[in-house]
């Protein structure tokens, strides 16, 4: 059983090696992902637009807030289903 | 074999990912104890994390922090991060619901070995079906 799990494990890490080598190097400023006009977009407009220096905190909270918002639900619901799974019946 | 060493120094972040998700993979998939599970669990959801903010970072950048007074800063890009700020939070709350139901799991037979419990469950059987069976009956 071990074995087999070995197995798995190692087909899944030469999978990703595999798949790993078409992506960008370490560091590398001319990728897609970075030279994209959405990023370029948050990066530039973060202090016109929101005012916070924190690109990370105006990204979250307010060009993403929606997303945000359903995080709390995320929150909110495990917290309820903690509540439910660890509560003592009275019988 | 140099043409080896500069692609694995190139990309050595892939390779730290690729190996604690390996790590955290086993962990999951091996071990019989549920507390090792979600320890698996989490080591695996640590290299996704690492994986997004690695792909985030540009060589010379600062924080995506606004520095004043400094024109040309070159900062690292903030959408992974802001990504993985949500997935930490996911993978806060995965991990306690998982928590509570190993507590149930421990109330209920004792145990926290995957194999005890099933040993117990099969010896439990008889008795949850004939419960099955007494509560279709009254319906």
């Amino acid at each position: 059983m071990k074995t087999l799990a070995l197995f798995v494990v190692l087909l899944a890490g030469a999978m990703l090696v595999y798949a790993g080598q078409d992506l960008p190097p370490f560091g590398d400023s001319t990728t897609d992902m970075y030279q994209n006009r959405v990023t370029q977009r948050y990066i530039a407009g973060t202090e016109v637009e929101s005012g916070v220096p924190n690109m990370v905190t105006a990204l979250l909270a307010n060009y993403r807030g929606y997303d945000t918002l359903g995080e709390t639900t995320v929150i909110f619901t495990a917290g309820v289903a903690v509540m439910l799974l660890l509560r003592r019946r009275e019988t | 074999m140099t043409g080896i060493i500069d692609i694995v120094h190139a990309e050595y972040n892939y390779w730290i990912y690729t190996a604690l998700m390996m790590i955290g993979f086993y962990a999951m998939i091996a071990k019989k104890n549920l507390i090792k599970k979600i320890i698996g669990a989490n080591i695996f959801q640590t290299a996704i994390f690492l994986f997004y903010i690695s792909l985030a970072d540009i060589t010379g950048g600062t924080a995506p922090i606004i520095w004043e007074g400094h024109e040309d800063v070159i900062y690292t890009n903030p959408v992974p991060h802001c990504l993985i700020l949500t997935a930490i939070v996911v993978s806060v709350s995965t991990t306690a619901v998982a928590l509570a139901l190993i507590i149930r799991i421990y109330r209920e037979y004792g145990s926290i070995e995957e194999d005890v419990i099933l040993a117990a469950r099969k010896s439990l059987q008889p008795e949850f079906s004939e419960y099955a069976r007494q509560k279709g009956g009254e319906e």
